[in-house]
């Protein structure tokens, strides 16, 4: 009983000296165990978009909904990437996101900015169509007329920059009256109301003018092409009359086929000269509405309250 | 009805043998790059598309490009004729040879291609108002 004794005595002092003896080398052998909570895999995400890391922004905007679906930033998180896509030029993806956003966060502040995203998205797709129907969608599901308002003045301006003036007007009457001021729709309806001084060419005139070839490049003020139309044509005109009268039939068809082909081109030249002088004035035009009236609403992710800029241009 | 001249002949047979010379160096190429470029049997058979590659393959890489619109005028007649067919792609290839590097430089927005400047006329600028 008493060798027992003694042994367990014995083997418990070596089983100490022994643990006493390891335990350090066995805490600085084991690698420091980094933690990373949520705040920090948020603000890692945020870190990337901010420093224009759009495609890693999104891989740690997903890496943070993955290990922490119970946060209640998943939802900023989703439209953080959908952002990402946008500003990455990844339009289709970015309205996939939003998207999803929409419907897993119906009714809330989150899904209404997703709606204006998809919206602009199409716009970059150069969709308008979908554009608008997007916002009218908005516009019937929302019951904040402030939402409904800025959906308006929206819808507004998609319609002012395809030169659809009549469209946006209607869509600017419908914004309420209260928030009229705001976005200063006197100034643009009285904008809207010089469109009619829009300096313009008529197709038609540059094309009946054109049977003098050159008359028409020269009404749409493009003096040199109008030269050139005339002096080529009129060389042409006059080499195939030669070739006839010399009785050279081929060369005289080959010369009236090509002159055929000028003459119709100087038609065609002074036609689309004018479309392209009335489409580069209503650009203008836009371009300078834009500058003046134009105001820019941004909403902030986790605030109600919106930022409200307004540029005049002397 | 009086016989052509010889000069008539001989002018008559140069263009012959030049169309010929485009069609066949067409044809050679199709058929190096045919997995490469797919090409519609459209585009194929459009006649005034062969002069065009022969003076691009023949006379252009010799003479150098000139031109001062990117899409290049040759470029633009192929890509005319792709879109809208003989009639429109002649039409419109004459018309772009009329307003080459006049009043189109001061009015189209430039590109630098290769580090020159050129001006972007391609042919989406000449038919959006009808296409």
């Amino acid at each position: 009983m008493k060798n027992l004794s003694r042994t367990t005595g014995f083997f418990l002092i070596a089983f100490t000296t022994v643990f006493a003896l390891l335990s350090p080398f066995s805490q600085s052998s084991a690698a420091p165990v980094l933690t990373i909570d949520s705040d920090k895999q948020f603000d890692f995400a945020k870190r990337c978009f901010s420093s224009e890391e759009y495609f890693r922004a999104i891989d740690e905007y997903k890496r943070f909904i993955y290990f922490f679906p119970e946060d209640k930033r998943v939802g900023n998180a989703m439209y953080e990437i959908g952002m990402s896509y946008f500003k990455a030029g990844h339009f289709k993806n970015a309205i996939n996101s939003f998207e999803a956003i929409i419907d897993k966060y119906e009714d809330t502040d989150l899904s209404i900015k997703a709606y204006f995203m998809i919206s602009k998205c199409h716009i970059h797709l150069n969709e308008s169509g979908p554009a608008v129907i997007c916002l009218n969608n908005l516009i019937t599901i929302t019951k904040d007329i402030d939402v409904k308002d800025e959906a308006y003045y929206e819808i507004g301006w998609i319609y002012l920059e395809k030169a659809l003036w009549e469209k946006a007007r209607i869509n600017f009457a419908k914004i309420s009256t209260q928030n009229k001021n705001k976005y200063q729709l006197k100034r643009l309806s009285k904008e809207l109301d010089r469109t009619k001084l829009i300096d313009r060419k008529n197709p038609k005139i540059a094309g009946l003018l054109s049977i003098m070839p050159g008359a028409g490049f020269l009404y749409c003020e493009r003096y040199r092409d109008a030269l050139i139309a005339f002096l080529l044509n009129a060389g042409l005109m006059y080499a195939a009359y030669e070739s006839f009268d010399d009785d050279n039939y081929a060369l005289g068809g080959v010369i009236t086929l090509v002159e055929v082909g000028f003459y119709a081109g100087n038609f065609y030249g002074a036609i689309t000269s004018a479309h392209k002088y009335n489409r580069s004035k209503t650009d203008q035009f836009i371009d300078k509405l834009k500058q003046n009236t134009r105001i820019n609403l941004t909403g902030s992710n986790n605030q109600k309250s919106i930022i409200l800029s307004f540029q005049y241009s002397f | 009805m009086t016989k052509p001249s010889y000069r008539t002949k001989i002018i008559f047979f140069l263009l012959l043998f030049a169309y010929c010379c485009s069609a066949c160096a067409h044809e050679n190429r199709l058929i190096m790059e045919d997995s490469s470029v797919s090409k519609s049997k459209a585009d194929m058979a459009n006649p005034f598309v062969y002069p065009v590659e022969f003076y691009r393959k023949y006379i252009s890489t010799v003479a150098g490009n000139r031109c001062q619109m990117y899409p290049s005028c040759s470029q633009y007649c192929i890509n005319a004729f792709k879109k809208h067919g003989s009639v429109m792609g002649y039409i419109m290839s004459c018309d772009r040879l009329l307003r080459c590097g006049r009043d189109e430089v001061r009015l189209s927005p430039p590109v630098w291609i290769n580090g020159k400047r050129r001006c972007y006329d391609p042919v989406s600028n000449n038919d959006f108002w009808w296409e």
